[in-house]
């Protein structure tokens, strides 16, 4: 057990450190913010990617011959640690980094992995991802989108949902029904579509936080060659796990850890200067329990991450200690933003745009944010039925 | 960057548990409330093991591991309900190790080494509260030499006891220290107490001019001042390490019934409601390892957060064996409530250990004023 860096590690950060302070706007998180235009906001985060791959800080964990770093999972940390700290912005590739990357690196085949994944990274093509419909959330298993053989081609026809970035994006991951007749696992394939194909409708969704990061996303008569199908036909919903688990692995937790304990500093700095009767709100002892509780409980995530990282660096397979992680600091979070609004008081109802709206409206936007928490990425009831299943051995 | 234990530490874990497997269970324990209440076969068979010896430098017999060499032999001893007098002379071996004078430790290190020595230590006071703040306990000298004169309560086998290990003011600075006498000494009145959790054999000490000498406080002539914060914070850790470990064994326990018990013609761990307590169980038994284990991480280094690491452990992982506890024995049904099946005892054990050495509200008002010294720092 060690929780220091070695010196390369430091040596690494020291670099990154730098080209950040080189490379952030000056001013940045103090007198400069992201634009409030969400349009304007996806070529903002879009530009800054572009930044980070000409610097190199691109695809940390990815091989160099797919243009990534070849970093190791401590220098990963690392990296998401300084992004963190010094409050960069977020890239909009999201998806095609975190989730298409890793899937088509263990499934995908070489051309695949020629043809798309240096594309991602140098932020030429943007990728959503194509799986929930409005009759398959929790039952993933059961879409109806379907992809029929015609020649060469498969023709898609379908719709699917929450579509997160389907609007800014040249590609799709989409899980799609190509054999009925086969027991609803085992007919579904993984292809990849190119969002540009004629058919193909985005219709954007507002959330409950008045953004519209997500959309439904419509096939009609979609034509799709039959080289983008990953790995076997009717295979794709064990390549789907490889998705889904990514989407929950420590490396994603890790940076989330770092925004929620800059959320929770800047919580405790409010709560010094609120007034709470006399007193401020920080020496009201009933608001300092569930302050602390949820000091302690976001960082035993930062705590549960290094964890499973140190396991992840000896070879184990990450499997249902994803869904506990994910599972974990879902809740963890939500109970951050409403300790948050009981910290705020009387002005938590205050949003953004109202001069006297504590921290420009932010917890309150967190807050609406993190009702998606336990939902996306699949709900605690589905991470739930995981853990207890796979990892306790509890009869289905 | 390792945050996981070595293939020793593994290997330390697996040899305790296939020792208390073979040589201990429920049945041994509850008759551990007949006689004198301390099992010397089970103590002797850990200290062939060197769980005494552990933390002991090699220049006096010990094998000269650290804290983090104990963290999961602690949580196995915890699932095991096996408590004081291990547990609490595993804390002072550290204590003495830490903060002992010269001649304490070559007097007192092989002893426990060899696990010829069984301490106690004595803390709390019918009125002191949580941490040390209003400990009253005091030893002054006089023409006479030194006299201690205090009440302690919750002294757990104090009977058994070589040594028991007593907070108090000491002096006319009234700086807090620990004074370590025989139980037979003058002046020393035992009285049994009842609790919750009878296994721990918790007894009220009373003090009344009990001859001491500056050989008796920890570090000699020069006393401490901070090794009681030292033992409160030692003691947390291990109380949260327990814990960990009662909760660990009570899910194990119920998964295994949940499994088997059939109703409506299903095992009843196929209904959701069964199963999602127990994958929250789970969940919040991982992230009480992570907080354990950093704690004794903490400790073991006496890192600059130590404070606030041992406090976020004992108040989530008592927190977690609330939880696991009370819904082990839901799962179990009316079963769950029979003194038989002996779920209580893990039900009891938790209990006492939440509210040993700061409940969990205390402990988050240390994290709360922790981060803002923090935060302070950082400006």
């Amino acid at each position: 057990m060690d929780f220091t860096y070695s010196a390369e590690n430091l040596r690494f950060r020291d670099e990154l450190r730098q080209w950040l302070s080189d490379n952030l706007p000056i001013g940045w998180g103090v007198t400069v913010h992201e634009p409030k235009d969400e349009d304007e906001r996806a070529r903002f985060r879009l530009g800054w990617e572009r930044q980070l791959f000409d610097g190199g800080w691109s695809g940390l964990d990815w091989p160099t011959q797919y243009g990534g770093r070849g970093a190791t999972l401590i220098e990963q940390a690392i990296f998401s640690e300084e992004m963190a700290r010094a409050g960069a912005p977020d890239g909009l590739n999201i998806i095609g980094r975190n989730l298409v990357g890793p899937t088509l690196m263990r499934h995908g085949t070489e051309a695949q992995r020629q043809r798309y994944l240096p594309k991602i990274l140098s932020t030429d093509e943007v990728w959503c991802q194509g799986f929930s419909e409005p009759n398959a959330g929790s039952d993933l298993a059961s879409i109806n989108c379907r992809a029929e053989r015609d020649g060469d081609h498969f023709v898609v026809n379908g719709q699917k949902v929450w579509t997160s970035f389907a609007q800014y994006s040249q590609w799709c991951i989409l899980l799609v029904r190509t054999d009925r007749s086969l027991p609803k696992h085992q007919g579904i394939s993984f292809m990849l579509v190119d969002m540009r194909s004629p058919g193909v409708t985005v219709r954007p969704l507002r959330q409950i936080s008045g953004e519209s990061e997500f959309n439904e996303t419509f096939f009609e008569d979609v034509r799709v060659p039959a080289e983008n199908i990953v790995g076997e036909l009717n295979g794709g919903w064990k390549i789907a796990q490889t998705t889904l688990a990514a989407e929950r692995g420590p490396g994603d937790a890790m940076a989330r850890q770092i925004r929620f304990k800059r959320e929770l500093d800047d919580l405790i700095v409010a709560a010094a200067t609120l007034k709470r009767g006399s007193t401020s709100a920080i020496d009201d002892p009933v608001l300092r329990q569930k302050i602390a509780k949820s000091i302690v409980e976001i960082e035993i995530m930062r705590l549960s991450c290094l964890r499973s990282l140190s396991k992840l660096l000896k070879g184990s397979a990450p499997g249902a200690a994803a869904s506990m992680l994910k599972l974990y600091w879902s809740h963890a979070a939500q109970g951050l933003y409403e300790t948050a609004l009981e910290t705020l008081g009387f002005l938590a109802p205050l949003t953004d745009g109202d001069s006297l709206a504590p921290a420009e409206g932010r917890f309150q936007l967190g807050f609406l944010q993190s009702r998606a928490f336990t939902i996306y990425s699949g709900s605690s009831e589905i991470q739930r039925n995981i853990i207890a299943e796979r990892m306790l051995g509890l009869p289905r | 960057m390792d945050f996981d234990f070595s293939d020793q530490q593994y290997l330390f874990r697996e040899t305790f548990h296939g020792f208390l497997e073979q040589n201990h269970d429920l049945k041994k324990h509850a008759a551990l409330l007949e006689g004198d209440g301390f099992d010397a076969d089970l103590w002797w068979g850990l200290a062939d093991l060197g769980l005494f010896s552990m933390l002991v430098p090699e220049q006096f017999g010990g094998l000269g591991l650290s804290f983090v060499d104990m963290a999961l032999v602690l949580e196995e001893l915890g699932m095991e309900l096996v408590g004081a007098p291990a547990s609490e002379t595993i804390v002072a071996t550290d204590l003495i190790v830490r903060h002992g004078s010269e001649k304490q430790q070559a007097r007192l290190l092989p002893l426990l080494a060899a696990g010829k020595l069984r301490v106690a230590t004595a803390i709390a006071e019918p009125k002191s509260g949580f941490g040390d703040l209003n400990i009253q306990a005091q030893a002054a000298s006089n023409s006479n030499g030194w006299r201690l004169n205090g009440h302690k309560i919750m002294v757990p086998h104090a009977v058994m006891a070589d040594l028991i290990m007593v907070a108090a003011r000491i002096g006319p600075s009234q700086e807090l220290g620990l004074v370590m006498l025989e139980p037979q000494r003058k002046g020393v009145v035992l009285r049994e107490q009842s609790t919750l959790d009878p296994a721990c054999r918790f007894y009220a000490m009373t003090l009344d001019s009990v001859a001491v000498d500056v050989e008796d406080f920890l570090g000699g002539a020069v006393p401490q001042p901070t090794s009681l914060a030292r033992l409160l914070d030692v003691s947390s850790a291990v109380a949260a390490l327990q814990l960990t470990g009662i909760a660990g064994k009570v899910l194990d326990i119920a998964v295994a019934y949940a499994a088997q018990r059939v109703q409506f013609g299903k095992p009843i761990g196929s209904f959701q409601a069964i199963k999602h307590k127990c994958a929250d169980m789970a969940v919040a038994i991982d992230a009480a390892r992570s907080a354990a284990y950093y704690g004794a991480w903490a400790i073991a280094e006496d890192a600059v957060d130590r404070v606030k690491a041992v406090s976020m452990a004992k108040s989530f992982c008592g927190d977690t064996a609330r939880q696991v506890c009370n819904e082990g024995i839901q799962i179990h049904g009316g079963m769950g409530f029979t003194w038989e099946l002996g779920l209580h005892w893990y039900l009891r054990r938790a209990k006492v250990l939440e509210f040993s050495h700061g409940d969990a509200a205390f402990h988050r008002e240390r994290v709360m004023a922790a981060t803002l010294a923090e935060l302070q720092r950082q400006e």
